[in-house]
């Protein structure tokens, strides 16, 4: 339906539309496709700076990313770590938010107040903060000793010894336990996302829900015949989302690395070519993704 | 409001309020934690603030750290504090207004039209998202310093323009919140384009506006952009509190006092859209 009343430019006011994003994509160009097509072509040079002349190129074709792969100690470990953790914090961080915008789509006394403070973190998780907190080389070493200290003592190691010692099902608690260790960064995460699930309830008719319950659904079967294929393609939007910004946070492990190698080593060609193995991971990842999960997605008109 | 009021009425028994009650106020502790914890330490004496284990809550409040703030701020230098505020201030004023034009513009245009490329246009938007690592920063130099806009305000403000994520967000929202009939509609009654866009769709994304006038306010307010500016009068707030914070430890007072002053404006632009960010997202005037 959607498609058949969308008209074409041509017949529409094509002048006002093409107006309209001129200035989009001349930034967009100009900011992003410029550079990224100019650290592409770094990716494959020697890079020096030259005194008075700016950067001076020398083609080295694929030796960088040879570099990347067989020579640097870190990257290849730091890039599987990080996607490891990746796989554990995406689904956490989805199940967390469809099931606190469930809640917070409910009818309870200070609803406003509670969403507000769950939207808290986006609002906090400013740069400034992190740069601030990491600068002070005092707190650090005291937060680094409260971590040891906590850990000897908490219940969760406890119960994590006992669990993992036991039977086969072991990997299992293990990643059970991994996302209980990482709750409060879950929590602190999923800000956003939250949202985009709660704009996506409240855009499902209550008409369908009054519909179901005439024909007698339980809430449990309203859950999974409406709700769910209701915001399917949120859940899409959610998980691209959520990689991405787990992926281009400042201090994640990857990214750590790039940054080291720019200031410290002044390397642009090596950075140039990690940053690019790095981006070609994610994107395939969100590839197969995107395509699994649209397969399954449904639209409503 | 009214219609989803009517939708839902709460089926629960008194066990599972409270249960909801519960995990409510144990997952909100978490969210709040960090403002709480931010407050609570600007407001602490020196000794306090290495306890050791640290309190959540202070003992003796003491405003040194604040005033302490200010007055190596205006101690340090030719420039004053309000000139700091100012430039970050017009930074984040002009770029979150027109990050939020442009990309609605386009949003709207890639969200209802179609035309040649549209659709491996917003796909390329999309891959953008992904590539913001520090290795841009170097290539963006190098075509600042060729349009010349090193050293000014534009080279802070202009990349704001034209960050991908406000498109992404814009036309999600755009494409699930406008129905197609409102805008056929105002074109049979012979309205243009540009109306249209203003007083029709930029009114229905309300939400989506302000949510992304929170997103944009916290980057730029928060950018420290030393990477484009070399003038003293020009640099940002961020960047001269970042100084005072890095004088060592005996600083740690007035860097957690400048963490909870740089956390001020975003909390209040928060407070005053806030209603409108999360609730009502769904009323596009429209009988289906």
């Amino acid at each position: 339906m959607a498609k058949a009343k969308r008209k074409s430019m041509a017949k529409g006011n094509a002048k006002a539309g093409y107006l309209f994003i001129t200035p989009f994509i001349i930034g967009f160009l100009l900011f992003l496709v410029v550079p990224l097509v100019q650290s592409l072509r770094m990716s494959f040079c020697e890079v020096a700076a030259t005194n008075g002349q700016g950067l001076k190129y020398k083609w080295v074709f694929l030796d960088k990313y040879k570099e990347v792969f067989f020579k640097d100690p870190d990257y290849v470990p730091r890039l599987l770590d990080n996607l490891k953790n990746m796989a554990l914090f995406v689904p956490g961080i989805l199940v967390f938010s469809f099931f606190m915008a469930i809640l917070l789509n409910q009818e309870f006394a200070g609803r406003a107040f509670v969403r507000a403070v769950f939207f808290l973190p986006v609002i906090l998780s400013s740069g400034i903060m992190v740069s601030i907190e990491s600068n002070n080389s005092l707190m650090g070493s005291m937060q680094s000793a409260i971590k040891e200290d906590t850990s000897l003592t908490s219940i969760t190691k406890t119960l994590e010894n006992i669990l993992l010692t036991g039977e086969k099902a072991s990997k299992f608690f293990e990643y059970v336990i991994n996302l209980v260790d990482k709750v409060y960064d879950i929590a602190n995460s999923s800000g956003i996302q939250i949202i985009i699930f709660l704009s996506g309830l409240q855009t499902i008719s209550p008409s369908m829900y009054e519909a179901a319950k005439i024909e007698g659904c339980t809430a449990w079967e309203n859950f999974w015949k409406i709700t769910l294929p209701m915001i399917s393609s949120l859940i899409l939007v959610n998980v691209i989302y959520t990689i991405v910004d787990y992926c281009t946070k400042s201090n994640n492990q990857v990214m750590d690395l790039i940054n080291d190698k720019l200031f410290k080593n002044v390397d642009y060609g090596l950075c140039a070519a990690m940053s690019w193995v790095y981006f070609g991971v994610i994107m395939v990842i969100l590839g197969i993704l995107a395509f699994i999960i649209s397969r399954w997605v449904y639209y409503y008109d | 409001m009214k219609k989803i009021k009517a939708g839902r009425q709460p089926n629960r028994s008194l066990a599972g309020d409270i249960g909801v009650g519960i995990i409510l106020i144990i997952f909100g502790c978490f969210f709040a934690f960090p403002l709480v914890y931010v407050i609570n330490s600007a407001f602490k004496p020196l000794d306090e603030l290495f306890v050791y284990p640290p309190k959540l809550f202070v003992r003796n409040p003491t405003t040194k750290n604040i005033s302490d703030m200010f007055l190596l701020m205006n101690k340090q230098g030719v420039i004053t504090f309000t000139r700091y505020a100012f430039n970050s201030l017009f930074i984040t004023a002009v770029g979150t207004a027109g990050h939020i034009l442009i990309a609605s513009m386009a949003a709207y245009v890639l969200a209802k039209y179609r035309f040649p490329g549209s659709g491996p246009f917003f796909k390329m938007v999309t891959v953008a998202l992904m590539f913001t690592g520090y290795v841009l920063a170097i290539p963006n130099y190098l075509i600042m310093s060729k349009i010349g806009l090193v050293d000014t305000y534009l080279a802070l403000i202009i990349p704001a323009f034209a960050s991908p994520m406000g498109l992404f967000l814009m036309k999600q929202f755009m494409e699930s919140s406008i129905p197609d009939v409102l805008i056929e509609a105002a074109k049979i009654d012979g309205a243009k384009e540009g109306k249209i866009f203003f007083t029709i769709v930029m009114p229905l994304v309300k939400p989506a506006i302000l949510t992304l006038m929170i997103f944009s306010i916290q980057s730029l307010w928060n950018n420290i952009g030393t990477t484009y500016i070399y003038s003293e009068e020009l640099k940002t707030l961020p960047f001269a509190l970042r100084t005072l914070a890095a004088g060592g430890v005996a600083r740690t007072g007035v860097s957690s006092a400048s963490t909870l002053f740089m956390m001020i404006l975003p909390v209040v632009c928060f407070i005053f859209s806030q209603s409108n960010i999360v609730e009502t997202m769904a009323s596009s005037g429209i009988k289906e």
